[in-house]
């Protein structure tokens, strides 16, 4: 039987893994290359990481530092943040990566998915979108640098766009769960899961296993990220890397 | 001059350590500092069990409609885990379960703190070491070639908790530090006391590339005069109370929490283990295995021929040894090159940088005077 | 020596690195008169049908490989595209594949396939291997491994069925004749079960 994916999400940002609340306050959270071993001894199903500011910061990939993370990674491995060039998609593949994960450069220029997946395969394209509830009357809003430009696309004009030009995988990012570790947004997944049939992972506001547990039951196959989850630990939020071991896995899926 | 090799008749300790003498029966100081200095004051009977009991019921007291009443380090590793363990369940105490991340730490490790932590239904704190800066603190310990290179990593645990201590005001702080398995010492020459930290600001100004901002430092003054005497924060060794057997800590350990045991003692930590089993011997020649074992050989737990046996064998696995280089190498951002031309440059000791060595020695002798630390470093 | 080769597909660097840290001799190969060095042959594979045949064969890959496999017998492991490439054709390109094991590549039917997503069989899953052959010893079969694919091999004789796997219906996951192996999965992405895998590849004794 195929499997859902439980995904540890990190993010990085001036070199060291941070995680946020709302896309702010970054905590340090410390050594990337050390936390991926960690969560390579730990068999995850797949590992995300996400560089959160090289868009902002107008600068490309740190391809030293993928690929140092990807000798460590024993399972797929998807790497996002600053990709705007079909060159840069093919060497972080060649590094040892399974997966490109693009956000404001797809928004930007929605063929560049088209023009990667040429080359390393639509299954290896994924698109991260950030979304925030509206204000006013439903719905959701789309940004990129970081939460803090809103974008001009409509989500479910972007959804049905990325369906039709056919890519690896959306990763949908609830900026208003992010971090509060109160469970995902399953109303938006349920949305989401409706309008396209692409492999579909959610992240944001996993805040215990249960909550992993709740969304794979609902939607049966998907892929369930969380960074706080397995980063922090109880009331003080102490930094100490954990994850279901084979066993315990078991009953989740 | 060359020193023909000796090794002591008693335990395993031998003259790589350089100040290492022995008496007419060809046992060494270690063993007779242990003999003459730590026993007779070392009691895990009745004795201990009541002095313990009162630091409890201190503790307790003090702790009464706190969150916790007591701080306790915790680095995944046996001793501590042991110590965390029986102060909960058999002692009742309500400890804030403190871990200082430099960057290091193995799967088992993390994996074991989990496992302790929800085991007990404990609360934890971390603090995580700004690894960009310790990064180059501890290259920087390479390039001055001295032999105590675990230093920033160290430091950095005693100087946090301190800090966290005093800025919380609380008063006790419990820590797995044990004569059972270290009343031998690692000898000066091979490391020198990690809290110095003229020693680290010398060697950081010297061959650092940056600013230490974030990186925690303390002072042995701070924390050995000042914090017990002034702000009555006291570091306490419950484990030098009872009778502490490893394997059987390690057996309840497994049996209750599933416990992952490690392959050596400060195996928690990826670097502690690649400095132990291979930089240190392999550089310096000093083996940390022979005093690991003697303490244990003191201490009833080991036998003398199964040591020699053991450390006829190289301290690191000669299968994994190229794969270790290697990470460290990378971890730290440098070539695997570059970090073998710190292997092969010259040696250097503590006493070619500046120190506190002088404070400690008058230190030394103070508490040995007052009766209040037994053996020490030498 | 093991020999990895790299045409430009594939997890080179993952595979590499695992035979690195069992210190098992490798070596990645890209051309085609180095092959003849190798003892045992790896061939990674991520992609397009078409375009992984047709890079074999602008590369001079595909006709040592034939001379090599089929004429000089090296054992050979071909990873997800390159266990396709080993059948006769595939539903996905035009190119004739390799034709070593009778079979041919299909696209699994989406209307066996319960919930979405569909496509690709993306994930771990489980396996089932049919044969209890070596190369599969010290697996646990209920981890799995890791895949992504939409299209799988059939084979035409049930004697070439290494392993099986369940999506919408058993499939076949890894088939086999003689010295020539295929895993449709990654077991460069597969954790401790790859690993064995592949430490079983280097150990097989087959003559």
């Amino acid at each position: 039987m195929l499997r859902s994916r439980i995904i540890p999400c990190l993010l990085i940002q001036n070199k060291g893994l941070v995680k946020t609340v709302n896309f702010k306050d970054p905590k340090y959270v410390g050594d990337p290359i050390n936390a991926v071993k960690i969560f390579n001894e730990k068999e995850v199903d797949e590992l995300m990481v996400l560089d959160i500011d090289a868009t902002r910061e107008n600068r490309g990939p740190n391809l030293e530092m993928i690929k140092n993370l990807a000798d460590e990674c024993r399972m797929p491995f998807c790497y996002g943040g600053g990709i705007t060039t079909v060159e840069q998609a093919v060497k972080i593949i060649s590094l040892g990566a399974e997966k490109v994960a693009l956000s404001y450069s797809a928004l930007n220029n929605i063929s560049l998915c088209q023009e990667i997946g040429v080359i390393i395969g639509n299954q290896s394209v994924v698109v991260v979108i950030d979304v925030k509830k509206k204000k006013l009357f439903g719905g959701y809003d789309i940004y990129t640098h970081n939460g803090t430009k809103k974008s001009n696309w409509k989500l479910n004009d972007l959804i049905s766009k990325l369906e039709e030009i056919g890519i690896g995988e959306i990763v949908i990012n609830s900026i208003d769960n992010d971090g509060l570790m109160q469970g995902y947004d399953l109303p938006l997944v349920e949305a989401i899961r409706e309008k396209c049939s692409m492999p579909i992972t959610v992240i944001g506001g996993a805040g215990s296993i249960q909550h992993i547990k709740d969304l794979i039951s609902k939607f049966k196959t998907i892929g369930a990220a969380a960074g706080s989850l397995f980063v922090f630990k109880g009331k003080y939020k102490a930094v100490l890397i954990s994850y279901p071991n084979r066993e315990e896995r078991k009953p989740i899926y | 001059m060359e020193v023909d090799f000796k090794i002591c008749s008693n335990c395993v300790m031998d003259t790589t350590d350089s100040k290492i003498n022995f008496d007419e029966k060809g046992v060494c100081d270690h063993c007779n500092t242990y003999y003459s200095d730590i026993l007779p004051k070392w009691h895990t009977d009745e004795r201990g069990h009541r002095a313990l009991k009162e630091i409890i019921t201190k503790i307790k007291k003090e702790g009464e409609g706190k969150d916790f009443d007591c701080l306790m380090g915790m680095s995944g590793g046996i001793d501590s885990s042991y110590l965390l363990y029986i102060m909960v369940k058999k002692y009742g105490l309500r400890p804030l379960v403190f871990h200082v991340d430099a960057g290091w730490n193995s799967q088992i490790a993390v994996n074991n703190i989990e496992r302790l932590v929800d085991g007990l239904g404990l609360d934890l704190y971390t603090e995580v070491i700004n690894w960009e800066e310790i990064k180059d603190l501890q290259l920087a310990f390479f390039k001055s070639g001295v032999s105590h290179i675990d230093t920033p990593q160290d430091h950095s645990f005693f100087a946090t908790m301190y800090k966290f201590a005093s800025k919380h005001n609380i008063k006790h702080i419990l820590t797995g530090g044990n004569y059972s398995t270290e009343c031998v010492r690692n000898p000066l020459e091979w490391m020198y006391y990690q809290s110095d930290s003229i020693q680290l600001k010398d060697i950081y100004k010297k061959y650092g590339t940056g600013k230490l901002k974030d990186y925690p430092v303390t002072n042995i003054l701070w924390h050995k005069v000042f914090l017990p005497h002034f702000k009555k924060i006291k570091l306490i060794r419950p484990l030098d109370f009872f009778p502490y057997n490893k394997d059987e800590a390690m057996k309840t350990l497994v049996d209750e929490f599933g416990y992952q045991e490690y392959p050596q003692k400060h195996f928690e930590s990826r670097f502690t283990r690649f400095y132990e089993s291979y930089w240190l011997p392999k550089k310096f020649g000093f083996d940390t295995r022979k005093v690991q074992y003697s303490s244990l050989i003191l201490t009833n737990q080991m036998t003398r021929e199964d040591a020699l046996e053991k450390l006829k064998h190289p301290a690191y696995d000669p299968k994994t040894i190229k794969q270790d280089f290697e990470y460290i190498a990378t971890k730290l951002g440098i070539s695997v090159e570059e970090l073998q031309s710190y292997m092969d440059a010259p040696n250097k000791t503590y006493k070619d940088y500046k120190s506190q060595e002088n404070i400690y020695n008058i230190g030394a002798k103070v508490m040995r005077f007052l009766g209040l630390e037994k053996g020490g470093k030498r | 020596m093991i020999g990895i080769i790299d045409y430009g597909s594939g997890n080179v660097q993952a595979i590499a690195t695992i035979y690195k840290n069992l210190n098992i001799n490798y070596q990645v190969i890209t051309k085609p008169e180095n092959l003849g060095k190798a003892d045992k042959l790896i061939l990674p594979g991520v992609g397009a049908f078409d375009a992984t045949m047709q890079q074999l064969i602008d590369s001079g890959l595909k006709d040592k490989l034939n001379e090599l496999v089929l004429g000089k017998k090296v054992p050979i492991l071909g990873i997800c595209v390159g266990l396709q490439v080993m059948g006769y054709k595939s539903d996905e390109g035009d190119l004739l594949g390799l034709g070593w094991i009778p079979g041919k590549v299909s696209r699994f039917d989406e209307t066996k396939i319960k919930f979405k997503p569909k496509l690709p069989h993306m994930g771990w899953n489980t396996i089932n291997d049919v044969q209890n052959h070596k190369l599969f010893e010290g697996i646990d079969n209920d981890f799995g491994f890791y895949f992504v694919h939409s299209f799988y091999f059939e084979c035409e004789k049930e004697e070439n069925i290494l392993a099986t796997s369940n999506y919408g219906g058993e499939f076949t996951s890894s088939i086999y004749a003689n010295h020539i192996f295929g895993t449709q999965f990654h077991p460069e992405k597969s954790h401790g079960n790859g690993v064995q895998l592949f430490k079983n590849f280097a150990d097989l004794k087959l003559c």
